[in-house]
């Protein structure tokens, strides 16, 4: 079970709370106001309350040690950046996602530590922009969300003695033949960067590497299981 | 009897094609702002001034040929044409007295044609008597040659210009804010003047001075005086006139700076009014404009996406902070309360706008914004953000055609990276647009060479676009998801949803459109 660690029970913070599957992730909850927290309790999470002056709910939370992603989705910059020194602080190897409110503090987030940042209102705003712009291409987008449950995106890890191992991206069949599309990779030879297969790079896919993929669930988890059988 | 007829002729009017037509193409050539014609007629206008009033000074010196008379009668039967049609078009009469017959009808009172007659004659005399009227018809009377002496009327021809003049009017309109200083600073100023003036006359027009020989000399004087010009032709001989010219000068010099700081103040009060006013005209010549409500952080990035892509759009915010951001950036901009029907009337229903983006983080305000823009046009899109999710309902219930919740698209995306962030970055790429790869799709029209042909014909061998999905009519019920690339055959109205680097998706969009050009 993933340990998850969110930091700000705010619109985000809840948004992600409620994608997160209890049996699957193990979700606790900081925030510095107790009046999120009681919130947060309600709706059913495991929630503390901190005012940040030191790092011992962080410790108590075991950001140390055994947490795999932390959020931090606090409504202010400058609370998420504090966050974010702290955990990286405490542990090197954390994931940590920040969301940022100005584009002016993204680079100050990856100084401070965060592995990625997002903003709702990029996001929000590119989305109102791609209807008016391209609205055929935001209804097939539409099809992927976690909501209309139809298409979903995928990633598939190459194992080491996968029939996938050493073939290169012009000869996979397997994943015509199951109806997906395949998008791109991620290869550790190439610095654990994401390629888009329409860069145009035939390249050969390795065992570590992770192959991203488009299509209806049913055909992800066939495909899925079949690279597991050889 | 009379009554009869002219109500009976009101409604022949009102029910006449040809009338309708002709008056409302009299309207676009003379009042309507947003005609086409209008500024061409503007223009001819302004030419004909100028060489009619060249022409009438040169004839104070010269004998005139034959041509130049013509020419200028031309022009004065033209002038006195377009003061008809402004007198015709500036009431309706046959809706005035119709609205009259149905009133009367409702209260069962009794027809009169003299009252029908006074109303109309009261509203049209109303118009000869405006001062654009009063304007046009001195411009016409220089010309009528037994009133010679009207030659000095023809500079009325020149204030014509400024009816056609747009700042001008504004300039004016602002001053007119000031009536009340303006008066006040007369009244001083006239009291002035004719208190110092009979002072004078008392003291010096008995003998004393040469040169005051009756009350308006003294009056002269003082006007000559107050306004600090002093030609010095009149001068104080006695002590008390001296005194006077002490207080006058100091009094006059007064005057002249507070009107002067009057007029600036009321400049600078205005000037933002006016320069938004420039910006609203500027907004109404633009084809299918886009409106954004609220300039904050949403606002802003799908500003610059827009302004990226070149779309036409105006945003609307009510803060200044905002406000002064999008100046700073060369957008067009309003600065306005949204709740307000009269802006939105003005922004929207006025001007050719299809699409509408509401993105304040105040859901009532949105909410308020929808439903005004709803009510009177539903086929408006209007895409809308929702702060909070138990708004999203009540947005589509108003209607709304597009919903947009950020923190859930982002929620959505954020949980991605629990995995190998693999994922993560690939979607994160494909919504934000972080290199050059991107989603786009092809449209298919009637008539296109490409139907009937395979996918794999379009997208050329070495461009590595991937085609995503096809989806029939545009419509998201009917979608074909991986269509085969040799197997599928495009019919008309399918669009081609595919992901590929940007620049090959414009050179095959560009192929495509070549069949039609």
């Amino acid at each position: 079970m993933k340990k998850i660690v969110l930091f700000g029970y705010s619109k985000t913070g809840r948004e992600i709370a409620k994608l997160l599957n209890k049996d699957e992730y193990n979700l606790s909850i900081i925030d510095e106001n107790p009046m999120q927290v009681a919130e947060a309790n309600k709706d059913g999470y495991f929630a503390r309350h901190s005012t940040f002056n030191d790092d011992t709910i962080l410790i108590e939370m075991c950001i140390d040690s055994d947490v795999d992603v932390l959020f931090c989705t606090s409504n202010e910059d400058s609370l998420n950046l504090f966050i974010t020194l702290s955990a990286r602080n405490l542990n090197k190897n954390l994931k940590i996602l920040t969301l940022i409110y100005k584009k002016e503090d993204e680079k100050k987030m990856l100084l401070a530590g965060a592995n990625r940042t997002i903003s709702p209102y990029d996001v929000g705003a590119l989305k109102a922009f791609r209807i008016i712009d391209k609205p055929k291409v935001s209804k097939v987008l539409n099809l992927f969300s976690l909501n209309s449950n139809k298409l979903s995106i995928s990633e598939i890890e190459i194992k080491k003695d996968s029939f996938l191992d050493g073939v290169y991206f012009s000869d996979i069949t397997i994943l015509k033949e199951n109806n997906l599309i395949f998008l791109g990779i991620m290869d550790r030879e190439l610095g654990d960067k994401f390629i888009f297969f329409s860069q145009g790079i035939n390249h050969k896919i390795d065992y570590g590497d992770v192959v991203v993929v488009l299509g209806s669930k049913a055909d992800i988890e066939k495909v899925k299981i079949e690279l597991d059988k050889k | 009897m009379l009554a009869r007829l002219i109500i009976s002729f009101a409604y022949f009017l009102d029910s006449s094609k040809n009338y309708c037509r002709a008056k409302s193409l009299a309207y676009d050539i003379l009042e309507n702002p947003k005609s086409r014609i209008k500024p061409y007629f503007d223009t001819f206008i302004i030419f004909l001034v100028l060489v009619t009033v060249s022409i009438l000074i040169y004839d104070i010196a010269h004998k005139l040929t034959y041509h130049f008379v013509l020419f200028e009668n031309m022009a004065v039967v033209i002038f006195i044409l377009e003061w008809l049609g402004r007198f015709w078009i500036s009431s309706s009469s046959h809706n005035m007295i119709i609205e009259y017959h149905k009133k009367s009808i409702d209260n069962d009172e009794k027809i009169s044609a003299y009252k029908i007659l006074k109303m109309i004659f009261l509203k049209k005399i109303k118009y000869v008597f405006s001062p654009m009227s009063i304007i046009d018809l001195l411009a016409i009377l220089p010309t009528y040659r037994p009133l010679r002496v009207l030659r000095v009327f023809l500079i009325f021809r020149l204030l014509k210009i400024f009816r056609y003049t747009k700042s001008l009017n504004t300039f004016f309109k602002i001053l007119s804010d000031k009536k009340f200083e303006f008066n006040f600073l007369l009244l001083i100023g006239i009291f002035a003047v004719f208190m110092s003036a009979t002072i004078m006359y008392v003291f010096e027009g008995i003998g004393n001075n040469p040169n005051i020989k009756s009350y308006l000399d003294a009056v002269y004087w003082s006007i000559i005086t107050i306004t600090t010009v002093g030609y010095g032709d009149i001068t104080p001989v006695t002590y008390t006139g001296k005194v006077i010219t002490f207080f006058l000068v100091g009094g006059g010099f007064l005057i002249l700076v507070l009107a002067t700081s009057v007029v600036t103040n009321a400049l600078s009060e205005k000037i933002d009014l006016v320069r938004e006013n420039k910006l609203l005209s500027q907004a109404n010549k633009l084809e299918q404009l886009i409106v954004v409500f609220g300039f904050g952080r949403m606002g802003r990035t799908l500003a610059g996406e827009l302004y990226q892509h070149k779309k036409d759009f105006i945003v609307v915010d009510r803060d200044e902070e905002n406000i002064s951001k999008a100046k700073e950036l060369g957008y067009l901009y309003m600065k306005a309360d949204v709740s307000q029907y009269e802006v939105i009337n003005n922004l929207v229903f006025q001007n050719d706008v299809k699409k509408v983006v509401v993105t304040t983080d105040n859901d009532a305000l949105n909410l308020s914004v929808l439903l005004t823009i709803k009510a009177e046009r539903k086929d408006i899109e209007v895409i809308i953000r929702a702060n909070n999710y138990n708004n999203i309902k009540k947005f589509k219930i108003a209607q709304a055609d597009f919903v947009i919740f950020p923190y859930e698209t982002v929620a959505e995306v954020a949980v991605e990276y629990i995995g190998n962030s693999v994922k993560f970055d690939a979607i994160e790429n494909i919504l934000l647009q972080k290199n050059s790869i991107t989603l786009d799709e092809i449209n298919i029209q009637e008539g296109n060479e490409m139907i009937g042909k395979s996918i794999s014909e379009i997208l050329m061998n070495d461009t590595n676009i991937t085609s995503i999905a096809i989806l029939k009519n545009g419509d998201d019920k009917h979608f074909i998801f991986n269509p085969s690339i040799d197997n599928y055959k495009l019919e008309a109205n399918d669009t081609l949803v595919v992901i590929g680097d940007i620049k090959n998706i414009d050179k095959i969009k560009k192929c495509i459109s070549r069949q039609f050009a």
